[in-house]
């Protein structure tokens, strides 16, 4: 796989999470929708960590402050947060099976939860941490697509 | 974080992530906009030609409904006149339509697709066909972004419409609850009571369905009531609002467009 058309995937992938992410949803649903960009970067960093580290975190966090209308630096501060266990995991990751990368996954959603719903508690927004497990369940759910997408991408650019 | 949180230093930066996103936004709103069309398709001859029908008479009796509200209106200004009292506004609405919505909980923003050049402006009430839904925060050429009565950082001053009792009803993030602020034990309100905007502030015009009290709870410790209340306005369900335009605004009077 050529250079450019690796960058090329990356971004297109990065564009599709922000288009689901930003697709209507009724407050009924909204728990349960999966922080699509924290997934893509979470996949990105396990699969590529010497191409995609800690800016690359950044990066997407400020697009997701963007996307979420939410106070500048949250999602910077979220994701650099989060990105930097698979970062530093990543020598192990790769040898992991799916399984284990979902548990990881979940784990890592949860804490990114919680941690979001810290910081807006701290400037007084009401937030239902109740809410948090829904949105690791669905990014579960999904993260073996990802999961596998990102592995036939790893394989070819090998 | 702080600074952006508690100040607009940062508009100008949000404004630009606006334009950027819309066409994102945009690729966002196709699946909503095909469900609406296999719906159209999908429907039976039959229940369109019944909804038509339907639509009708309902037409017909809203008409009917607005001929003995003109006479009312009308007996009104005379009366106001006669108490010296200033002129009532009249407002004007233009149909809007939702074509994105934050994807943050914490967040209840949506964009609709008027702007400047409908002359859309900061501040101005927006509702859907059941009540008020929120006032705009950011106008661009041809979108403009609301801020939803819901959201945490919004307040809009109520009055019960069954004896006038004033009150400021405040977002919680809930997309179903909003509560009512600064109301003693002793005040006259009961669950269920209906409540419209008041207009004081002079950002929302006067009358405005807001929702109804849902439950009242006195809490050991607490000065104030804590007052649920149910938004009018279905507000995470509504394709298609309204703008509202009153008579200081200049440009619109008495007009649906």
């Amino acid at each position: 796989m050529t250079s450019k058309r690796y960058y090329l995937i990356v971004i297109v992938s990065l564009i599709l999470a922000s288009v689901l992410q930003l697709i209507p949803t009724s407050a009924a649903w909204l728990p349960w929708k999966p922080n699509f960009l924290l997934l893509m970067v979470i996949g990105w960093i396990t699969f590529q960590p010497n191409h995609w580290g800690i800016g690359f975190a950044a990066f997407v966090g400020f697009l997701t402050d963007l996307v979420f209308r939410s106070p500048l630096g949250l999602h910077v501060f979220l994701f650099v947060f989060i990105g930097a266990v698979p970062y530093l995991l990543s020598g192990w990751l790769i040898y992991f099976n799916v399984i284990h990368r979902c548990v990881l996954v979940f784990i890592l959603i949860i804490f990114s939860g919680f941690l979001s719903n810290f910081m807006y508690s701290v400037w007084g927004v009401p937030v239902g941490y109740g809410d948090v497990p829904l949105g690791a369940i669905s990014s579960v759910l999904i993260w073996p697509l990802i999961d596998r997408f990102l592995v036939k991408v790893h394989e070819k650019r090998r | 974080m702080t600074i952006h949180y508690y100040t607009n230093w940062f508009s100008s930066i949000e404004k630009l992530a606006d334009r950027s996103i819309r066409p994102v936004n945009w690729i966002a709103n196709i699946p909503l906009r095909i469900e609406g069309w296999a719906d159209l398709r999908s429907t039976d001859r039959s229940v369109i030609e019944k909804e038509n029908l339907r639509l009708k008479q309902e037409s017909l009796i809203y008409r009917g409904q607005l001929q003995r509200m003109a006479e009312l209106a009308a007996e009104n200004l005379r009366l106001r006149l006669l108490l010296n009292a200033t002129e009532l506004l009249t407002d004007s609405i233009l149909v809007t339509e939702v074509i994105g919505v934050s994807p943050s909980p914490q967040s209840h923003t949506l964009s609709i697709d008027r702007g400047l050049q409908d002359g859309a402006y900061v501040g101005q009430p927006i509702l859907d066909a059941e009540g008020l839904m929120g006032q705009i925060i950011s106008v661009f050429d041809n979108h403009s972004v609301a801020l939803l009565i819901t959201d945490n950082t919004h307040a809009i001053p109520v009055q019960v419409l069954r004896n006038g009792m004033r009150s400021i009803a405040e977002g919680t993030s809930d997309y179903n609850n909003i509560q009512l602020r600064f109301l003693s034990p002793t005040a006259d309100i009961r669950e269920g009571d209906e409540l419209v905007s008041s207009g004081l502030g002079g950002r929302f015009p006067p009358g405005y369905p807001v929702g109804s009290v849902l439950s009242i709870e006195k809490i050991e410790g607490k000065e104030f009531l804590e007052i649920n209340v149910q938004p009018a306005a279905e507000i995470d369900r509504s394709k298609h609002l309204l703008l509202v335009f009153t008579s200081q605004d200049g440009s619109r009077n008495g007009n649906v467009q």
